[in-house]
């Protein structure tokens, strides 16, 4: 069979995402770019938390950050992380437009929690808390701007991929692409949720 | 479709489908599960904080540990590392972590003796 071939119901596999060679080794290499990943974020995380007391004359942790903007984010991308099981779900019974659909609301959400992630930022920077007012700021800005940068890419990723493949139902060509998208967007939510805990609430308590 | 509907095959095929369909539904209640489980960690985490009760030191200890627990839930049951067929993955991400951890508190050590 073609592998990019629309599929239908009779002959769906049970895992689309790993029916090929190529979908298997996609999978198994996306699992070790993360495990990499991991290793990525956790010199940044390091690096803060060695870095985060050290504000020069810049305002403070304790000072700039305000949670309720940071829980309304982490719920936007706790809720983007759903959506994109969801949408996961919807590619193992073969209904491509309620994958569309998911993925799009995925999308929205994505694109909202930067949107509040670039209003922080301006916000911060009128405020004396810059890149490089302090150790603090650099640090800063290198960590959450590095999964800032993770989402933006994540969006961009999400759009193209349903752009490129709108007509083409599910195949086992594009079921590892989307299969690997939700994957690599739980990653995100799971650097974030290190970010709201070690970043912003422990920034809080000092 | 319709002539070839008594045959054994379509039988069996039809019962696998149904089998199909009740563990997606099974799996769509564990991830309607995990996500309240992530709302409230979530909301327990910065009610410790804000609520401004508990002592610093406890409460760090404290949100480190529910972060801990919710990416256990995006792990093994929204990234499916629970699933067969996830030997590989698992050990990939267990030595990410590990390195991690060795990464993060070696900077931390670096700065703080510096």
């Amino acid at each position: 069979m073609n592998a990019g071939e629309r599929l239908t119901d009779a002959n769906f596999p049970a895992h689309p995402e790993k029916a090929t060679l190529e979908g298997k080794n996609k999978f198994l290499g996306f699992w070790l770019f993360l495990g990499g990943e991991t290793v990525l974020f956790a010199t940044l995380f390091g690096t803060y938390l060695g870095l985060r007391n050290m504000h020069l004359d810049g305002p403070s942790s304790e000072e700039i950050f305000q949670l309720p903007l940071v829980f309304i984010a982490t719920m936007l991308l706790l809720t983007s992380s759903l959506t994109s099981v969801y949408a996961v779900l919807s590619l193992k019974q073969n209904k491509v437009r309620s994958l569309q659909g998911w993925f799009i609301v995925t999308f929205l959400l994505g694109a909202a929690f930067l949107g509040l992630e670039i209003y922080e930022f301006i916000h911060y920077v009128h405020e004396g808390h810059t890149f490089t007012s302090s150790a603090f700021g650099s640090a800063f800005y290198t960590l959450v701007g590095f999964h800032g940068a993770h989402v933006l890419f994540g969006v961009l990723w999400i759009a193209t991929l349903l752009a490129r493949n709108w007509n083409r139902g599910i195949t086992l060509s594009n079921a590892p692409k989307y299969y690997l998208f939700a994957l690599y967007w739980h990653f995100v939510d799971v650097v974030w949720v290190f970010i709201f805990t070690v970043v912003y609430l422990m920034g809080k308590v000092g | 479709m319709a002539d070839h509907q008594k045959t054994p095959e379509t039988t069996v095929h039809r019962h696998e489908e149904i089998q199909r369909k009740l563990a997606l539904k099974e799996e769509r209640k564990h991830h309607n599960v995990s996500f309240i489980m992530m709302i409230l960690l979530t909301i327990v985490a910065f009610f410790a904080i804000w609520s401004d009760k508990i002592s610093d030191s406890f409460a760090i200890l404290f949100i480190l540990t529910l972060a801990v627990v919710q990416v256990f839930f995006q792990l093994y049951v929204w990234m499916h590392l629970s699933h067969k067929g996830h030997d590989f993955p698992i050990w990939g991400m267990a030595s990410g972590i590990l390195v991690a951890a060795i990464t993060v508190a070696t900077l931390m050590g670096l700065i703080w003796t510096s």
